[in-house]
C-alpha cells in the first residue's frame, strides 16, 4: 500500500468540495494536512514486561542460597560487582549494568485480581472510579501526535485475572491498547502481523477515501447526539485503523525484516519475539509497550503462579525471560534506544519465602521483587534488602504508588499532575502522597 | 482427546486457583455482620397461584385501587403478604409510573419517544438476537395497527430466533467462562441443547433452576456426555470442575447475584459475608466429584450416606462446616432429604430475598444494556439497586406470575421506559442509573454476526449432526473470536482497532460488498426498474434498519451519478460499483454496529 500516493490523492481530490468541509471537522485523520515526518521518537517510551501470575524473588532477583527458603537455586554474579541474583537468569546478569532490582517491594494484597489491578493502574480497587491501566495513563500524557501507530499496545495479554486492570478505565477508548496476539504456523515462524491492514486489491485508493469520506459523513449526527463509550470507541477506533492503514510504520510488526541472528538471541518464544517487536515499536514512536510472559506452552495463563513444582515451573519461564530481555537492553543500547526508554519488570506479586509440601510458593506481597532499567534509572543498583529467610524487609520498603511516582518521574513525568476521573474528580498519575525513589533516579 | 486434556488442565489451574485460597496470607476483617432478617412466617413474595390459569398475556384486569407503592415490598424485610396479581399492561404502567416519579424528583427529562424504526430494530436484536430483514421492516413500518409493536413481541416469543437467541443469552449467564475460555468451549452444545428444550417449551424459570441445582453429576459420565454433547445442565457443574465450592459461587452468582467469591478464603471486606458462611453453601454440593477428599466431609472410600453429604470441610482451619443456608437458616433435614434438593428448594422458595429480583434484574439488563442492579450479579449493601421499588415490583409478579420469563420479558418491552429513543436530548440523560434514554450498547458477538450475515444475505451453514456447535475456522468461528469482550455490561464494550480494520478491509466485508460475491447488493443492482433513491432505501433498511433520511440521500445520490459519469455510463446500472461503497460505509457505521 502505497501511503504517500493516497494522501496526495485524496487531497488532490476533495480539498475543494463542500463536503470536506464535513468531513475535516469529523473524526476520521486529516490526512491531507499531515506532515510527512518519520523516525519520531516521543521523549520518552516505556516498555512493560508483565509477568502475570507473580514471580518468584527467590528464585529471580533476590536468591537466598545457603537458607531453607532459598531452596536449589544459586546466586550468581552479574556484571555489577556485589549484585547477585539467580542462577536462571545468567545472561539478565550481564546486563545488569542497564538495571535496578528493588527486592523490597511490599504491599497487602495476596489476591490475584485485587493485586493485579494495584500494580497494573497504581491505585486499590475502589468505589466506581475506573483507574486506567499503566500503559494508558504514560501512553496518553507521552504520546507524540505525529506517531501513527496506536500510542498503546500490548502483546499477549492474560486479563481473566482481572479484566479491567487492562483498560483504559475513565481516560477512555481512546487510550485504549491495540492488542497483539501471537500467530504463528510454526515454532520459529513467530509472527505479530496486524491482520486486515491491506484493502481488497481490487479497490483503487481513491475509493477507500471515497469510502472513507462518505462514512465520517454518515457518522457525524448519530454519534454526535448518542454520547458513550460504545460510540466513541467505535470512533477512535476507525480513526486509529484508518491511520495505521496508511501508514509505513506498520512495517515495525514486519520482524521478517530483522537478521535472524537477532531473532535468535532474542530466543524464538512468543515473548522474546515479541521483545523485539517492541523495540521495534518504540523505535517508531509508540509511547508505551506491554509484553507479557504467561503461561508457557499449553500450560495455562498464570505462568509464574508457582504453587506446585515451582523451581522447574521458575526455570523454565526463565529460559524464555533470560535472553529476551537480556538482548532487549543490550538491542536498545545499540540503538541509542536505551536511555529513552524506561523497561519495568514485575507481577502482581511475589511468591512465599517458605517453600510449600507440593515444593511450589503461595502469594506472598509482604517481600518481593521488580526491576527497572533503561531510561531515566540510575542502574547497576539494588534496592532495598530482605531478611536472611525472605520473610522480612529489613531496608528501604517500597509501596506501589512510590513505585508508580518512580516510574512517572523516569519518563520524565510529575506525578502529582492529574487527569479528571469518571466521577469528576481529579486523580494524580500516582496515588496522594507517593514519593519518588531519588535513590533510583538520575 | 485434546479436549479431555484441556479438561485434566484446566482442573489442574482450578486447583492450582484453590491451593492459592488457602494460603491466603492476608484476612480482612469485617465491622459486623448483619443479619438478614426474614419473617419466616409470612412470604416476602406471593406464593405462586396453586393453578395454572395465570393468563400469559395481559387479560387480568387492572386493579387500579391498589397505589404502585403499596404492592412494592420496599425492602428484604417487609414482605406483602397479598400481593395482587397484575397483567403485563398493568405492571409496566406501575413501573412507568415509579420511573417517572423518581425522574421529576431527580430534575431528569426522559429522552423523546423512540421511533417505530429505532423500535424494531432495537426488539429483534434484543429478542431474537439479529436486526430485522429488510420485508419484516417495511412490512411493520407500513403497518396501520396501533398495537404493531405489542404485536411484534408476540411473534418474536413465539419465533424460534426466540429460543435460539435466549438460549444463548443464557448459557451466557449461566456458563460464562464457556465463550471466553477454550477449555470449556466443548460444553456449549449440551449445555445449549438442554437450555433450547426448556426455552422452547416456557418451563418455568425456577424449575429450570432446580433441574440444574439438581441434576445428579458423576466424573465419567459428565465427561461421556460432554464429548457427546448429550443435552443437559451438567455443563453449569463441569464449568466449574465439579467442585462444592466453585459451584457455590456459581450458584450465588447466577442465581442470587451475590458474590460470595472473596468470602472463600476470608471475610468478605466490603459486605456482610463471613467465609463460614461460603463453606456452608459449598456444602450443599459437598457431593460433587470435584469435591478434595481432604474437605469433604465424607468418609473416604465410601460413597457414604445421606448426612455425609451434608458437611464439608473448610480448608483453611480444617473445621467441618455444615450445610446452611446464607439467610443463617438451617435446613430441616430427614433421612431422604438430598442436600442439593434442599438447596434448590430454598433458592427457589418465593421468600428467598434474592432469587426472583436477579431473574429480573437479568431481564431488565438484557434490554437496557445495563441491570437496575449494575453490575447485573452483584446485589449487595453497597450496591443499591437503581429504582428498587421497580425491582421489587418486578420481582413480586414474576413469581406471582408462576416465574414465567416471558411475562418478564413482555412487561419490560412494554414500559415507555424501554421505548425511549437513543438521541439525548437533555444533559440529566447522561446518568445510565436514569434509564432515561436507551444507551448505545455494543452487541453480543452472536448479535453482531447474526445480524452482519441478515445484512449481507450470508446463508449460515450449520453442522448437521451438532446444530449447537460453531466451526471455528467459519466466519461466523472467527467473528465470534474477534469480538469477544470482558466488559463489564453493553454500555462498556468498546470496538478495537482489529475488528475495525477486519470490518474495513477483511475479507467477508469485501465478498459481501462487491458486485460478483454479493447477495444483498445483487439483489438491489439487478432488480430491474429500481431507481438509485430505491436501491438506496433498501441497502439502508437492510443495514441501519430505517429509510435513508433526506441528508444522505443528497450525500449518496450525486455519488452515485458521479460516480456513473466517471465510468462513462449514462444510465444509472453504471453506479453499481458505487452502490458496493455505500453499501460498505453503511456496514462500517456504528449506527448499524451498535443497537440502540
Amino acid at each position: 500500500m502505497d501511503a504517500v500516493r493516497i494522501h496526495r490523492r485524496l487531497f488532490g481530490r476533495y480539498s475543494g468540495l463542500s463536503l470536506l468541509g464535513a468531513s475535516m471537522s469529523g473524526w476520521l485523520p486529516r490526512l491531507a494536512l499531515q506532515a510527512e515526518s518519520r523516525g519520531i521518537r516521543p521523549a520518552r517510551s516505556c516498555i512493560l514486561l508483565w509477568m502475570s501470575g507473580g514471580p518468584s524473588q527467590i528464585d529471580t532477583f533476590d536468591p537466598h542460597e545457603g537458607h531453607a527458603n532459598g531452596g536449589p537455586v544459586k546466586a550468581i554474579e552479574t556484571s555489577i560487582p556485589g549484585i547477585r541474583i539467580a542462577d536462571s537468569l545468567p545472561r539478565t546478569a550481564q546486563v545488569m549494568q542497564h538495571l535496578a532490582p528493588i527486592r523490597t517491594m511490599s504491599t497487602k494484597e495476596g489476591d490475584h485480581a485485587r493485586a493485579t489491578y494495584y500494580l497494573r493502574t497504581g491505585y486499590l480497587p475502589q468505589g466506581p472510579v475506573q483507574f486506567p491501566t499503566l500503559g494508558s495513563l504514560l501512553s496518553h500524557q507521552l504520546r507524540q501526535d505525529e506517531c501513527e501507530l496506536p500510542a498503546f499496545i500490548s502483546v499477549n495479554p492474560f486479563r481473566a485475572f482481572s479484566p479491567e486492570a487492562f483498560g483504559p478505565g475513565f481516560l477512555g477508548p481512546a487510550w485504549s491498547p491495540l492488542v497483539v496476539a501471537d500467530q504463528r504456523s510454526s515454532n520459529t515462524d513467530i509472527s505479530f502481523e496486524v491482520r486486515n491492514l491491506q484493502t481488497a486489491p481490487r479497490l483503487a485508493a481513491a475509493r477507500i477515501d471515497d469510502r472513507i469520506r462518505l462514512l465520517n459523513v454518515l457518522e457525524q449526527e448519530f454519534l454526535a447526539e448518542r454520547p458513550g463509550i460504545p460510540g466513541s470507541s467505535h470512533r477512535q477506533s476507525y480513526a486509529q485503523a484508518v491511520r495505521m492503514m496508511r501508514s509505513r510504520d506498520v512495517g515495525a510488526f514486519r520482524l521478517d525484516d530483522e537478521p535472524n541472528a537477532l531473532r535468535d538471541r532474542y530466543g524464538r518464544s512468543p515473548f522474546g519475539q515479541a521483545c523485539l517487536l517492541a523495540r521495534r515499536l518504540v523505535e517508531k514512536g509508540v509511547a508505551f509497550v506491554e509484553v507479557a510472559l504467561n503461561g508457557l506452552e499449553n500450560r495455562g495463563g498464570a505462568g509464574w503462579d508457582s504453587h506446585t513444582d515451582n523451581f522447574q515451573t521458575v526455570r523454565d519461564l526463565c529460559e524464555v525471560l533470560d535472553p529476551a530481555w537480556a538482548t532487549l537492553m543490550s538491542d536498545l543500547q545499540e540503538r541509542g534506544l536505551l536511555e529513552s526508554t524506561l523497561v519495568v519488570w514485575m507481577g502482581e506479586f511475589g511468591r512465599t519465602p517458605v517453600i510449600n509440601e507440593n515444593a511450589g510458593r503461595d502469594h506472598w506481597p509482604g517481600s518481593w521483587s521488580a526491576v527497572l532499567g533503561g531510561g531515566g534509572i540510575r542502574t547497576g543498583q539494588v534496592c532495598g534488602r530482605t531478611s536472611s529467610d525472605g520473610m522480612e524487609i529489613e531496608e528501604s520498603p517500597v509501596s506501589v504508588p512510590n513505585l508508580m511516582a518512580t516510574i512517572c518521574r523516569a519518563v520524565g513525568l510529575d506525578e502529582t499532575s492529574s487527569n479528571q476521573s469518571n466521577i469528576g474528580r481529579p486523580i494524580p498519575l500516582a496515588d496522594h502522597g507517593a514519593v519518588p525513589l531519588q535513590q533510583l533516579l538520575t | 482427546m485434546g479436549f479431555i486434556c484441556s479438561i485434566v488442565m484446566s482442573w489442574f489451574a482450578a486447583l492450582v486457583c484453590l491451593a492459592v485460597f488457602f494460603l491466603a496470607v492476608f484476612f480482612l476483617t469485617i465491622c459486623g455482620h448483619v443479619t438478614i432478617c426474614m419473617a419466616e412466617d409470612q412470604p416476602l413474595l406471593a406464593p405462586v397461584p396453586a393453578t395454572d390459569t395465570v393468563p400469559a398475556t395481559d387479560t387480568v384486569p387492572a386493579t387500579d385501587t391498589i397505589p404502585a407503592t403499596d404492592t412494592v415490598p420496599a425492602t428484604d424485610t417487609v414482605p406483602a403478604a397479598d400481593t395482587v396479581l397484575l397483567s403485563v399492561d398493568e405492571t409496566a404502567r406501575q413501573a412507568d409510573a415509579l420511573f417517572e416519579a423518581s425522574w421529576r424528583s431527580r430534575h431528569v427529562i426522559p429522552a423523546a419517544a423512540v421511533s417505530d424504526a429505532e423500535y424494531l430494530r432495537r426488539i429483534y436484536l434484543d429478542l431474537a438476537g439479529r436486526i430485522p430483514a429488510v420485508s419484516e421492516v417495511r412490512e411493520f413500518l407500513s403497518d396501520p395497527d396501533s398495537s404493531r409493536r405489542d404485536r411484534v413481541v408476540e411473534q418474536l416469543l413465539d419465533s424460534p430466533a426466540y429460543v435460539r437467541n435466549f438460549t444463548t443469552v443464557w448459557r451466557n449467564a449461566l456458563i460464562p467462562q464457556a465463550a471466553s475460555q477454550p477449555q470449556y468451549r466443548a460444553l456449549i452444545p449440551g449445555f445449549e441443547a438442554w437450555l433450547w428444550t426448556q426455552i422452547a417449551a416456557d418451563t418455568p424459570y425456577d424449575e429450570v433452576v432446580r433441574r440444574i441445582i439438581t441434576i445428579p453429576v458423576d466424573s465419567s459420565t459428565a465427561m461421556t456426555g460432554v464429548l457427546n454433547s448429550a443435552s443437559s445442565p451438567e455443563a453449569f457443574f463441569v464449568s466449574r470442575d465439579l467442585k462444592p465450592e466453585n459451584a457455590a459461587t456459581g450458584t450465588s452468582r447466577a442465581f442470587l447475584g451475590v458474590r460470595l467469591d472473596c468470602a472463600q478464603c476470608h471475610n468478605h471486606p466490603f459486605d456482610r459475608w463471613k467465609q463460614q458462611q461460603f463453606w456452608q453453601l459449598a456444602a450443599f454440593y459437598a457431593d460433587l466429584p470435584g469435591a478434595d477428599t481432604a474437605s469433604s466431609g465424607m468418609p473416604s472410600g465410601s460413597g457414604g450416606d445421606a448426612t455425609s453429604h451434608r458437611s464439608i470441610r473448610m480448608p483453611s482451619t480444617g473445621e467441618l462446616i455444615p450445610a446452611i443456608f446464607l439467610t443463617g437458616d438451617t435446613p430441616a433435614w430427614t433421612d431422604s432429604t438430598s442436600p442439593r434438593e434442599v438447596l434448590a428448594d430454598w433458592l427457589t422458595d418465593s421468600r428467598n430475598p434474592w432469587f426472583a429480583r436477579m431473574a429480573a434484574n437479568r431481564m431488565w439488563a438484557q434490554f437496557f444494556g445495563r441491570g437496575l442492579v449494575h453490575p447485573v450479579d452483584d446485589f449487595s449493601e453497597n450496591n443499591a439497586p437503581a429504582e428498587p421499588a421497580v425491582l421489587d415490583l418486578l420481582a413480586t409478579q414474576f413469581v406471582a406470575h408462576g416465574y414465567d420469563l416471558k411475562f418478564l420479558i413482555r412487561t419490560i418491552t412494554r414500559t415507555r421506559v424501554y421505548r425511549t429513543g437513543s438521541r439525548q436530548t437533555h444533559e440529566s440523560q447522561a446518568d445510565a442509573d436514569a434509564f432515561a434514554r436507551a444507551a448505545l450498547r455494543g452487541m453480543t458477538p452472536e448479535q453482531f454476526f447474526d445480524s452482519l450475515a441478515e445484512a449481507v444475505g450470508y446463508y449460515q451453514p450449520f453442522l448437521a449432526n451438532n446444530p449447537f456447535l460453531t466451526d471455528d475456522s467459519s466466519p461466523r468461528g472467527r467473528f465470534l473470536e474477534l469480538y469477544l469482550d470482558d466488559a463489564e455490561s453493553p454500555l462498556q464494550r468498546q470496538t478495537t482497532i482489529l475488528q475495525a480494520l477486519a470490518m474495513m478491509n477483511g475479507d467477508f466485508i469485501d465478498q459481501a460488498t462487491s458486485l460478483e460475491d454479493s447477495q444483498t447488493l445483487r439483489a438491489v443492482t439487478e432488480f430491474p426498474r429500481m431507481s438509485d433513491a430505491e436501491r438506496l432505501e433498501t441497502l439502508s433498511l437492510a443495514t441501519v434498519s430505517r429509510p435513508p433520511t433526506a441528508g444522505e440521500l443528497a450525500t449518496f445520490l450525486p455519488y452515485l451519478e458521479a460516480s456513473a459519469q466517471a465510468a462513462g455510463e449514462t444510465s444509472s446500472p453504471g453506479s453499481r460499483e458505487a452502490l458496493g461503497d455505500v453499501f460498505w460505509v453503511l456496514l462500517n457505521s456504528s449506527e448499524f454496529l451498535l443497537n440502540h
